[in-house]
Formats: C-alpha cells, sequence, structure tokens
C-alpha cells in the first residue's frame, strides 16, 4: 500500500512530467495529418532543457512582476492536480482543499498574472494577447459558472471526485442530458482555453490571431520555459477533468496499491493522448474563426451550459 | 444525489434536445441554405426519435409515421424549397435584426420561459418525461423567435416548418398512441403550408425582386 500523501505527490509528479509528452504526441500527429513528418515526440522535453540553459532578459521597463508571473503560474499549476481525480478514485487527504470552483480560481489566478506580466513588458504584441486573453475569459466564465452548477446539481455537492463516482455507478449516466450537455460544453471550453482551433491557432507565428500565445512574447531562458512547461500542464490539466470527471473515468486506481496505483499513470497519460488527438482532428478539419466571431462559438457552450442546468431542473434530467 | 432518469427517457431527452439545438443553430445560420439543411437534419432527428419511441412502446404505426416523416420532411421539403430558392437566385444571405450574440440570448430567455411554465404546473407521471415536453415547448418558442427576429421569407418560413417539428415532438411523446390518422393530418397541413409559402415566396419575389420582409412593414395602397 502506497502512502496517500505519497500518491497525491505522483499525481502531480504524473501532471509535471507527462505534460510535455502529451503535447509532443499531439504536435508529431498534427504533423502526420498535415503530410508533414512532424516534429518528434519528445522534442518539447528538448525544447524546454534549451530554453533552461539559456539566459533570461528582460526589457529595461518592467519590474520585478514580468519575473515573478512564470513562477506564480507554474505554482498554480502544481496546485490544481491536488485538488482532481488524476489516479484515484478515492479522495486524496488534500484533495478535499478545494472543489471545483477553487480549481477554477487557481486556474484563473495562474492565466491573470501571466496576462499581467504581458502587460508589464511594455511591448505592444504581448498586451494586445494578455487583452485579448482577459476579455474572452471573461465569456468563458459564465459557462464554467454554469458546468459547475450542473455538476453540484446532479451530484449535490461540488467536488470533482463525487461526479466521477456518479459517472462510474451506473451507464445511465452517461444519457443524461444533464450530464451530456455539461460534458460537452466543457468539451467546448476545453477546446477554447488551450488556444485550438476555432478560436486560436497555436502553432504559429502570425501575432495578429494571437489570443493565449500572444502574451508570452517577450519572455525567454528559463522563465519561458516554465510559462511553455505551464501550458502544456495546464492543457494536460484540463483534459484530466475532462476524462475522470466527465467521460471516460475508468483506469483510476481503487485503492492504494502499488501495482494499480502505477498502472494507472499510463492509462490516464493514453486517455489524455486520445483526447488530444480528437482535438488534433479537430484542429485539422476546421478554420479558425474571425475574432469577433468567438463571442458565438462561446455563446453556444454558455446555451449547452444553461441548457444542462435547465433540463436537470424540469425532470432531474 | 438526484434520480438519473430510465435509458428510455434519457434518450429520448437528448434526441429533443438534439432538435432543440438545430432549432438554436437555425437561428445563427447565415446562409439561407444552410439554414434549410438544419432543417432537413432536425426532421431526421424527428425521425429517428419515432422510430426510438415506436421500438419501446411497442406502436407499430409510428414506424409508418417515421417512415412518411423522413420522405416528407427529410427529402421533399427541403428539396421543394432549396429549389424555390435556386430560382429566385438573390439573396442568399438571410438579414437579422439583432447580431447573433444577442439573438441566442433571447432565445436562452424564451426557452427558460418555456422550461419554468411547465415546471409550474407540476406534470408529474410514469410515462410521460416531462424535461422532453419541456424541451419541445422550448423549441416552439424559439421557432417563433427565428420568425420574429429573421427578416426574410425563407427563414420564416423555415421557422414555421420547425414549430411543427416541434409540435411533433410533444405528440410523439405525449401521446405516442395518438392514431396514425391525426399524425397524418398534422403532415398533411405541413404540405398546404410549404404551397402557401411557395406561393408567398414566388410572388413576393415576383414583385419585389427581394425575399427580404424588411419592406413590408408599411401599408399601401
Amino acid at each position: 500500500m502506497l502512502n496517500p500523501y505519497g500518491v497525491q505527490v505522483l499525481q502531480v509528479a504524473t501532471i509535471v512530467g507527462g505534460a510535455p509528452l502529451v503535447s509532443g504526441v499531439i504536435a508529431h500527429v498534427e504533423g502526420r495529418l498535415q503530410g508533414r513528418r512532424g516534429p518528434r515526440i519528445l522534442q518539447p522535453y528538448y525544447d524546454l532543457a534549451k530554453l533552461f540553459r539559456k539566459e533570461n532578459l528582460v526589457t529595461e521597463e518592467s519590474s520585478w512582476v514580468f519575473l515573478a508571473a512564470p513562477i506564480v503560474a507554474f505554482a498554480c499549476y502544481l496546485i490544481v492536480p491536488l485538488l482532481i481525480p488524476v489516479l484515484t478514485t478515492y479522495g486524496l487527504p488534500l484533495g478535499y482543499m478545494g472543489d471545483i470552483l477553487g480549481g477554477g480560481f487557481v486556474l484563473s489566478l495562474a492565466g491573470f498574472s501571466v496576462a499581467l506580466a504581458g502587460t508589464e513588458s511594455g511591448a505592444p504584441y504581448a498586451q494586445l494577447g494578455s487583452s485579448r486573453a482577459m476579455t474572452f475569459g471573461a465569456l468563458i466564465e459564465p459557462t464554467l459558472l454554469f458546468v459547475v452548477f450542473a455538476v453540484a446539481l446532479i451530484t449535490r455537492t461540488d467536488l470533482p471526485y463525487a461526479l466521477a463516482a456518479t459517472v462510474r455507478l451506473s451507464a445511465s449516466e452517461m444519457v443524461r442530458p444533464a450530464h451530456v450537455l455539461a460534458a460537452v460544453a466543457f468539451f467546448l471550453l476545453v477546446l477554447a482555453d488551450t488556444g485550438r482551433i476555432p478560436v486560436e491557432t497555436h502553432s504559429g507565428t502570425l501575432e495578429f490571431g494571437m489570443i493565449d500565445e500572444g502574451r508570452t512574447l517577450e519572455h525567454s531562458g528559463p522563465a519561458l520555459a516554465l510559462l511553455q512547461w505551464g501550458s502544456n500542464m495546464k492543457q494536460l490539466i484540463l483534459y484530466t477533468i475532462l476524462i475522470d470527471v466527465f467521460v471516460a473515468p475508468w483506469g483510476l486506481a481503487g485503492s492504494g496499491r502499488v501495482l494499480s496505483v502505477v498502472l494507472a499513470v499510463p492509462a490516464l497519460l493514453g486517455k489524455a493522448m486520445v483526447v488530444g488527438l480528437v482535438f488534433a482532428v479537430i484542429d485539422n478539419s476546421f478554420s479558425k474563426l474571425r475574432l469577433f466571431k468567438i463571442t458565438e462559438f462561446l455563446a453556444a457552450s454558455f446555451l449547452l451550459a444553461v441548457l444542462a442546468v435547465l433540463v436537470y431542473y424540469v425532470g432531474g434530467g | 444525489m438526484g434520480s438519473v432518469p430510465s435509458t428510455y427517457s434519457g434518450t429520448t431527452d437528448l434526441l429533443t434536445l438534439l432538435v432543440l439545438l438545430t432549432e438554436f443553430a437555425m437561428l445563427r445560420a447565415p446562409l439561407l441554405r444552410s439554414q434549410i439543411r438544419l432543417y432537413a437534419f432536425q426532421s431526421l432527428v424527428v425521425t429517428v426519435l419515432a422510430i426510438v419511441v415506436a421500438a419501446s412502446r411497442h406502436v407499430p404505426d409510428l414506424y409508418a409515421l417515421a417512415a412518411v416523416t423522413f420522405v416528407l420532411k427529410v427529402v421533399l421539403v427541403p428539396g421543394l424549397v432549396l429549389r424555390l430558392m435556386r430560382k429566385a437566385d438573390t439573396d442568399l444571405a438571410g438579414s437579422s435584426v439583432l447580431g447573433v450574440a444577442s439573438m441566442i440570448l433571447i432565445a436562452i430567455l424564451v426557452s427558460v420561459f418555456g422550461f419554468v411554465t411547465i415546471t409550474t404546473l407540476h406534470l408529474h407521471s410514469d410515462v410521460l418525461p416531462t424535461p422532453t415536453l419541456a424541451i419541445s415547448v422550448a423549441i416552439v418558442l424559439v421557432a417563433f423567435v427565428l420568425i420574429i427576429l429573421r427578416q426574410d421569407v425563407v427563414s420564416q418560413a423555415v421557422g414555421f416548418f420547425s414549430l411543427e417539428n416541434g409540435v411533433d415532438v410533444a405528440s410523439l411523446v405525449v401521446a405516442a398512441g395518438l392514431p396514425l390518422l391525426v399524425d397524418v393530418a398534422f403532415l398533411f397541413d405541413l404540405l398546404v403550408a410549404v404551397v402557401v409559402f411557395g406561393v408567398i415566396m414566388r410572388v413576393h419575389h415576383g414583385r419585389s425582386n427581394t425575399l427580404s420582409t424588411h419592406d413590408m412593414d408599411r401599408l399601401r395602397g
């Protein structure tokens, strides 16, 4: 039997260590889909190693905020895996420190600090990216709230562990309209929040279309490495919530036995890669929305989340 | 933890929700042609719903209804309207009074009204999935929003047809054992509506050379 605190540390380690791998797989598959050979699967690790060896350049106008932001953001992304079911079905000691909303707040804090650093750099594109990220963040927030409401109504609690348990309990939960709507709304949110194609081209150098990517243009060296690693981790965290809370909470460790916990790690990463493939396919089959059409996309996800709550209210659906 | 609905009512709820979502999609679809395709898709979902209800409630009549619905609403009506539009050859993009996001918000408010209305009626019965009834009321209301806010003949016709879809969904779920004759009478109504709307489209287009109803809000001698 593993110590619960040990499992908790392992959850964080899985996210930290696995995030670049998942990103690497997605980038590789995307290359294949576009008829290229694609980068090596381990390329994100090499990129990070290279950036950590480089020097940290700071513009003359910037203050300590510029340097502190990547560290704050990274710390936030380290906290969230403590709160969500990453490897286990049962709640870990620190898992009840915060509910879904708490996790959402910590993620928002990370986004806020990065945006603050972007504004602080004084560079026009970084400021543009920060301003946009905050604008669309404000539109994403109501949808997230309604998804949380739907989850809270279904489970009578807002702990992510509880919803996962409800889904595992019966298959008819999967066709329950409130659940399906909330899950689809959350899927669209993940699409928007990880900077995927209907909202943003995540890998490109076109500054005018940038939202999340634009914020980090002025950072370099280890700070940039932390930011990139952080955004990989954010992606894996959101995938994990989507998988382990909404869509497929199977393959998690039911007890602290060493074997089941160790097996849960490749299970999670494998499922995350499958989700990543879905996102890569979406990325390559749609065109990017115009900036002012993004509100329509977010309105659609808001609609789904509101309907989830409504349908629940009418008849427990 | 709330009671989990049975698989049957979960499935019907999901299908009805899909109908409601296509209604919302029609509201935002800028091209008239895509609106008509959405209508065809919506009718297809209604057909599937009829088959599901027929299979799980053992009402063989509904298979016939599903077949007629498919032929009429998925193939014939959209085909006719598309042909009319090809002849009109103008105004491919519809016009709306408001922006898309505010239209969606209004439609959300209206469907909330529908949901709340049904909830306050306190209808509880084992054979009647209340959410489905509420959703079909919401479909009808959103169809009204579509008719009111879009200012062109085609959108208004499509809005009317999809309103009929909403009523159809309600009758399928509330009264699955409705005599086939009554259902077919509904469908016949739809055919009449198609003819009427076809005439309106042609006459209006012939007179004003546009499909927009924007200039029709003034009385002229």
